[in-house]
């Protein structure tokens, strides 16, 4: 691999690792408090149709990205009620808030533009390069010259680290979802924490289906989302809900995926699946304990019932 | 667990199919007017139709159905493999006469469906099973992106290509080899890139493939994707912003209007115009036991160049794929055929 190929084979890395990382960090915070949501695949193309619809509205790309937020907090705002409020079980209310989510996205979409579709141009949020960063070698223009939403996530990565270990709502945050009648003994809102924690992951999800569709591919399909809420719930697993590791975590699937097309458009005759798959064997290591301690949360997936 | 479509044709079939279950229920025993002899038509996709290419054509030629043979029709959308044999099964007992299942992957559930409801008939798009009612319906698609070769051998001053495909089923790895074999028609030397996803739909995965291929000198891409396709447009739509010229090849439809500013052709499947003479068949002769073929001749295969971007092809290159496309139709040219159906020898 010479120099300039390396380069591009980093930014593509990157690109692809972004979304993935901004989903997964809010996915963090959320699993953090005890609750997993299945139905982050559901924020994710709500946000995406939500940013193409907010970015053609109001005719630019950076309201465009509030707007996903907002889709993608709406859609967990409908996990929340089910499954924290009203005590539902949190995987199937997940998976059938996943479903909602890409049959609506789909009947808004077709309602807007036409049942049999077409290819919408959108305002893009250009990369912004960084003075100084950008110009460091080889890894300079891949991590520094992306878009503002790649600067979000590594910002948050850090910021949220600081939240879950270091500030009281932190520690009542992991109180929640590793002994949740501890914390209400302590006086702990356990389910508030959790609607909050949740509603977190939800606009992170958005922001990153917004990243996919105005950042990254400049265009909304159906179906767009294509999983990524669920690789972005393994990434969590794999980062070892700690969310400086989520970003590592989130970068290397990432760098998994654009090392199969990279092979590809260099000829290389190896089975693509190989490449997809390398990412899911180290995740399934990181559950067996093969790579670093981790455990979930004590109390994930559990609902709640407040005893006052 | 259905993630049907939101659009009146799919929730009308679900409320009649729910009212025929109550009725056969509640009325059991008493005779039920039959709601009248007209065709019953139902479309069975594995993806949005709003992918302005091969679901969308199907979903047109339902419609066309509907107007020219003044049917009653549905579609659904399927989402995963168990879901097959369940639409099949609600169309079946419905009474729906001709289910039309757009894509290679239902073909072992039709198969199944076929067995349970010998009324039906089942035209899988790309099938690879036959039975006595279910009809493989396979489009030569290889004869339009063998011209779509020929174009962007002439269009490519890098002397790269590239092709971006979903997954690597046969009638995909068919059109791919036609493909290259077209371009190298023109000239052999050409390198012909190519890469598949994983998925027809993933945006972003279509995205870094085709951006890949660009960086690695491509100038002309043709995709085999679904509604992923638009990311294809968009990545060579952002370096031909930057001031290279590249040009994409639209796929399944008829796609020159979908981003006329980058796609030179399309190589075209008449998907509606094939499923209306494929209904109007069933109902003058019947069908099944044997596969349908269509192709340049009837018109349904076809290469069209993109009006908007004509003046920038060569003359030479517009008379060559005219002259192709006689001689494909007069089965002078010798195509690289994929076997997609069991125990076919050479048919088209």
């Amino acid at each position: 691999m010479s120099q300039v190929e390396l380069v591009l084979f980093l930014e593509s890395a990157v690109r692809l690792g972004i979304p993935l990382a901004l989903a997964a960090m809010g996915e963090t915070l959320t699993e953090r408090s005890g609750v997993i949501n299945i139905g982050l695949e559901g924020s994710i193309i709500a946000g995406a149709l939500g940013g193409a619809l907010g970015a053609l509205a109001f005719e630019g790309a950076g309201l465009g990205i509030i707007a996903g937020a907002m889709a993608g907090l709406f859609v967990a705002l409908i996990f929340a009620v089910f499954a924290i409020s009203l005590g539902a079980d949190q995987i199937i209310t997940g998976t059938a808030v996943t479903i909602g989510g890409l049959g609506m996205t789909g009947a808004i979409y077709q309602a807007q533009f036409g049942a049999t579709g077409t290819e919408l141009s959108l305002p893009t949020l250009a990369p912004v390069a960084i003075p100084g960063l950008s110009e460091i070698p080889i890894v300079g223009t891949a991590f520094f010259a992306q878009a503002p939403t790649a600067y979000l996530a590594y910002v948050m990565a850090p910021i949220a680290w600081y939240v879950i270990f270091r500030t009281a709502w932190g520690l009542e945050l992991r109180a929640t979802g590793e002994a949740p009648a501890a914390a209400e003994a302590a006086g702990v809102r356990v389910r508030r924490v959790r609607f909050v924690a949740t509603l977190f992951g939800g606009a992170m999800a958005g922001i990153a289906g917004a990243h996919l569709a105005l950042a990254h591919a400049g265009t909304f399909a159906e179906n767009m989302s294509a999983g990524k809420g669920f690789i972005a719930i393994a990434v969590v697993v794999l980062g070892r809900w700690n969310p400086v590791l989520v970003l590592f975590a989130a970068l290397f699937f990432g760098a998994a995926s654009a090392l199969q097309f990279f092979l590809q458009a260099l000829g290389f005759d190896i089975a693509y699946q190989i490449f997809l798959a390398l990412p899911y064997v180290l995740t399934l290591a990181a559950l067996a304990g093969w790579v670093g301690t981790s455990r979930a949360p004590a109390a994930l997936a559990l609902p709640w019932e407040p005893h006052r | 667990m259905h993630s049907v479509k939101g659009h009146g044709r799919s929730w009308r079939t679900r409320c009649v199919v729910a009212l025929l279950c109550v009725a056969a229920v509640g009325a059991c025993g008493e005779d039920m007017d039959e709601p009248s002899s007209a065709l019953r038509a139902a479309l069975l996709t594995s993806g949005p139709v709003s992918d302005a290419g091969w679901y969308a054509g199907a979903y047109d030629g339902l419609l066309l159905i509907e107007d020219s043979m003044d049917a009653s029709v549905s579609h659904q959308q399927t989402a995963t493999p168990a879901e097959y044999d369940e639409a099949f099964i609600a169309y079946a007992s419905a009474g729906y006469d001709i289910i039309f299942a757009h894509g290679n992957e239902y073909q072992d559930a039709a198969i199944r469906a076929g067995e349970q409801f010998p009324d039906v008939r089942i035209i899988v798009s790309g099938g690879g099973r036959v039975s006595e009612n279910v009809v493989p319906l396979i489009f030569r698609l290889e004869e339009g992106t063998y011209l779509a070769g020929m174009a962007a051998a002439y269009m490519t001053e890098s002397r790269i290509v590239g092709m971006v495909g979903g997954v690597a089923i046969p009638p995909a790895e068919g059109a791919f080899r036609a493909f290259e074999a077209g371009v190298r028609a023109v000239d052999p030397g050409i390198e012909v890139l190519e890469a598949f996803t994983g998925d027809w739909d993933d945006v972003a995965a279509a995205k870094e493939a085709t951006v890949a291929q660009l960086s690695r000198g491509a100038d002309v891409i043709i995709h085999n994707l679904d509604a992923a396709s638009f990311a294809v447009f968009q990545a060579v739509r952002e370096v031909v912003d930057d001031g290279r010229v590249a040009y994409a090849i639209g796929m399944n439809g008829d796609q020159n209007a979908v981003a006329p500013d980058v796609i030179l052709g399309s190589a075209v499947i008449r998907i509606p115009e094939a499923f209306l003479s494929t209904a109007r068949r069933w109902q003058a002769e019947g069908v099944g036991g044997a596969p349908i073929y269509v192709n340049t001749e009837q018109d349904v295969i076809d290469f069209v160049f993109n009006p908007e971007l004509i003046d920038r092809v060569p003359a030479e290159a517009i008379e060559r794929v005219a002259v192709t496309k006689s001689a494909i139709r007069e089965g002078e040219v010798d195509l690289p055929r994929v076997i997609v159906v069991e125990g076919e020898v050479e048919g088209r």
